[in-house]
């Protein structure tokens, strides 16, 4: 705690842009946002976000009403392969904007709720390759990911167990339906629902 | 748009909204999450909400008694937020809940302008009123089938001494306005009917007769007070009476039930095809009557008749016509030294509809039929003229595998037990379910117990047997949603292969195991409560899963029948109301709960 507040410190200090100082202030307690991003690869160095999509959380409730749902547009064209990967095609990106403000809608959406997600590192890493030179600070919101709150009911059960940590498996395991299209904004709420229904349940089959 | 409004749109009623609609869902709506046991709405409160189910159960409850049920897809509150009313039940969560919430205001300005929706809800509630009232129709019917004999049915009694001069009882007879007379004889009763008179006025002159005794039916055919009169009507369809004397706990005559009397609680249709399959003189008039059954089946299906009961009576009919043909087309000579016999759900009893061929001959060891391919051809033959489709298995008459003698059945038996291949399980069980309608019954009851102890020889058989429960998944997912096909058979489940084959496979296993006699499946389950197998609720459960089954199942078919369909095993989800899909999830529980207890019975799992 002691540590974490320190550190946000210094990244306080290296805030470029004060219209942003509520990034810092101290979270509700009982909101959340849970965001996805779509990329042209698995490099956070190297590869661009696509989309991102975003959800409120406030108690029991995914304020689907407030969703964000955001399209990026690309310097080059996006590759054969990425394309199969998100099937977000060049043609997807009309009505597209920059990363700048996409970066920012984000963050005014976001503000300083704590951050739920998937393999959430990843998507932070990409947030922050564009936010560090906008506005000199990485990401300072608290962090959740529902992998590790998973892994840890999980291996409870099962001590020496592998635990199969897939999207798919999480989700069936928990009984979530599952919505067919895969795009930033529907794997942002199927994450929204398995961690109103992690937090709920005391025990996994 | 979101994926789950997309989803929300493929079902009723969201999928009579456009796309405008919808996305003022999707501007409004959220999504809820609610543990088990959460009430979301009080008796007497307002909804606030309209909910939709996207995972979960919701149950609600009036003073303690479950009204309705909802599962995934449905919705709830639309009615009252229409009607401005409060709710008129306690909303509990009974499965933790995932639902999609959308707000009263904009639910109402969505209904403003979308009038096939606002009419989905409005009408829905009409509907449901309609069902209520049709079960409760439902309930009188199934009252109309489990009534009783009780004396204000009957006619009086007008009783004769056997010793009294047919003029004399012929008065006694006129003046007392009875259309049968009983005579009282040293031992027993006989009785006098029309048919008498006319006899007795065709041979007076050639014979001494004087008193009413000598032209008398004795023995007759009696029943006590108090049988169902269901089984009333079958008796006296299979005996082609008119009239039937009941007696009391004391064996005295109470009264005389007329067959015109009866007819008014049923359909005379019944009794009409009956009395003409019996009386016909000629193969072709057979055939004639024969074809009529359909009609008959329609009709009582129509006025609500336990589809068990129609079964009951349409294989009894087929029985008659069965034993018809065997007398008019196999050669006199064969009649002491033949069986035939009717298997597979033929045998069972249990065919309504399709009424497929599987038949057999048995010879006794030793007798030579002649001309054996000939006839049997004209059997099968005739029964295509009916209308029975051939049976797609080719277990008939016409394969010589099916027409053998008793001592060449044995020997097919020790291969089927010695090498149990599943071809061979299934001629298995088809040979269980067997009954014989018409010659030498003898060879067909020896023949079954043999088969059923050299089975019981192999306990392993029995469990390989029983495997086959596990062959077909069910319709029924982990969180009792309906599991439904695809392509052409899109929103329909087989109900054949996911519950009746599982239902009727796991009984007729268990039959076997404990050498029950009887072929039909209700009766078996009964047997297995009667000797303590299965406890009273479970056998009492599963009779009621088949009845539903098997009537959701004939509904479909007469439908499709009436349609000039191909009649299938499918049922569409879609054309089911509510009450009826609850019906049917409640059956296929019990028919899971079922195939665990055949499962663990048999230890399955390790069955290879």
């Amino acid at each position: 705690m002691m540590f974490s507040s320190f550190k946000n410190y210094w990244q306080k200090k290296g805030l470029k842009d004060e219209r942003f100082t509520f990034l810092f202030d101290d979270p509700p307690p009982d909101e959340f946002v849970v965001f996805d991003t779509e990329t042209t690869g698995l490099d956070s160095k190297k590869d661009n976000i696509v989309s991102i999509g975003a959800v409120k959380i406030k108690g029991n409730k995914i304020l689907t009403n407030e969703a964000l749902h955001i399209y990026i547009k690309q310097e080059s064209l996006i590759s054969q392969e990425s394309i199969k990967v998100h099937r977000i095609r060049n043609c997807d990106l009309e009505g597209a904007i920059t990363i700048e403000e996409g970066i920012e809608r984000f963050l005014y959406f976001t503000r300083n709720r704590t951050l739920v997600g998937y393999y959430l590192e990843f998507d932070v890493a990409m947030i922050n390759r564009y936010m560090k030179p906008m506005l000199g600070i990485n990401l300072p919101n608290k962090q959740q990911d529902v992998s590790a709150i998973y892994y840890d009911k999980k291996i409870s059960l099962i001590p020496q167990g592998n635990i199969d940590l897939r999207f798919d498996t999480i989700l069936d395991t928990l009984a979530l339906p599952r919505l067919q299209c895969h795009d930033a904004l529907n794997d942002a709420i199927m994450t929204a629902m398995m961690y109103l229904k992690l937090q709920h349940s005391h025990s996994l089959r | 748009m979101m994926e789950l409004l997309k989803n929300l749109q493929a079902y009723p009623p969201f999928s009579l909204l456009d796309i405008e609609a919808i996305k003022e869902f999707e501007y409004a709506g959220q999504i809820a999450y609610y543990p088990s046991e959460t009430i979301l709405v009080e008796v007497g409160h307002a909804f606030e909400m309209l909910y939709i189910i996207i995972k979960g159960r919701v149950e609600a409850y009036h003073d303690d008694e479950l009204i309705n049920v909802y599962d995934n897809h449905d919705s709830f509150g639309g009615i009252e937020h229409l009607k401005q009313h409060p709710s008129n039940e306690r909303y509990i969560v009974s499965e933790e809940l995932i639902c999609y919430e959308i707000p009263k205001h904009i639910f109402l300005a969505v209904c403003e302008k979308n009038h096939a929706f606002r009419d989905y809800f409005i009408t829905s509630l009409v509907d449901r009123a309609d069902l209520l009232k049709e079960k409760q129709e439902y309930a009188s019917m199934s009252d109309l089938m489990i009534a009783r004999l009780e004396k204000n049915l009957l006619h009086d009694v007008c009783i004769v001494e056997y010793k009294t001069n047919i003029k004399e009882a012929l008065e006694k007879m006129e003046a007392q306005k009875v259309s049968a007379l009983l005579v009282r004889n040293h031992e027993g009763y006989g009785i006098v009917t029309d048919t008498n008179l006319r006899q007795y006025i065709l041979h007076k002159d050639e014979q001494e007769i004087k008193t009413i005794g000598q032209i008398q039916t004795n023995p007759i055919i009696t029943i006590q007070e108090g049988e169902l009169l269901f089984n009333v009507l079958l008796l006296m369809t299979q005996h082609s009476i008119k009239h039937l004397p009941v007696l009391n706990d004391k064996s005295e005559p109470i009264g005389i039930l007329e067959l015109i009397d009866l007819v008014s609680f049923f359909s005379n249709q019944t009794h009409l095809i009956t009395v003409q399959i019996e009386s016909a003189t000629t193969l072709e008039a057979t055939i004639e009557a024969s074809k009529r059954v359909m009609v008959m089946i329609g009709a009582l299906h129509s006025r609500g008749v336990k589809s068990r009961y129609i079964a009951k009576l349409v294989s009894e009919i087929n029985k008659k016509i069965y034993t018809k043909l065997f007398y008019f087309i196999v050669p006199k000579e064969w009649h002491e030294y033949c069986a035939l016999i009717l298997l597979g759900s033929e045998g069972r009893g249990e065919q309504i509809l399709r009424t497929d061929q599987d038949n057999a001959f048995i010879f006794a060891d030793g007798f030579v039929p002649n001309d054996v391919e000939k006839i049997s051809l004209s059997f099968i033959e005739a029964l295509d003229a009916i209308g029975f489709p051939r049976c797609e298995g080719n277990v008939m008459v016409i394969n010589p595998k099916w027409r053998q003698h008793v001592a060449e059945y044995i020997e097919l038996f020790d291969i089927w037990v010695e090498h149990s291949t599943p071809n061979y399980l299934i001629d298995m069980a088809i040979f269980f379910d067997s009954i014989c309608v018409a010659g030498k019954q003898s060879l067909h009851t020896d023949l079954r117990e043999v088969l059923i102890y050299k089975v019981q020889q192999y306990p392993i058989l029995i469990r390989h047997f029983a495997k086959s429960i596990e062959n077909f998944d069910s319709a029924l997912g982990l969180f009792s949603q309906f599991l439904t096909l695809h392509k052409e058979h899109k929103n329909e489940i087989d109900i054949k292969k996911t519950a009746l084959f599982p239902m009727i496979h796991g009984i007729r296993a268990l039959a076997l195991e404990q050498g029950i006699g009887a072929t039909n499946t209700y009766e078996r389950i009964k047997e297995l409560n009667n000797n303590g197998f299965l406890s009273r609720e479970d056998a009492q459960d599963m009779i009621e899963a088949l009845e539903v089954i098997n009537t959701l199942r004939l509904h479909t078919q007469l439908k499709q029948y009436n349609s000039k369909k191909p009649i299938s095993n499918y049922i569409s989800l879609v054309e089911l109301g509510k009450m009826e899909r609850d019906l049917l999830k409640d059956a296929l529980k019990t028919v899971a709960h079922f195939r665990k207890i055949v499962s663990y019975h048999f230890q399955l799992s390790m069955v290879g």
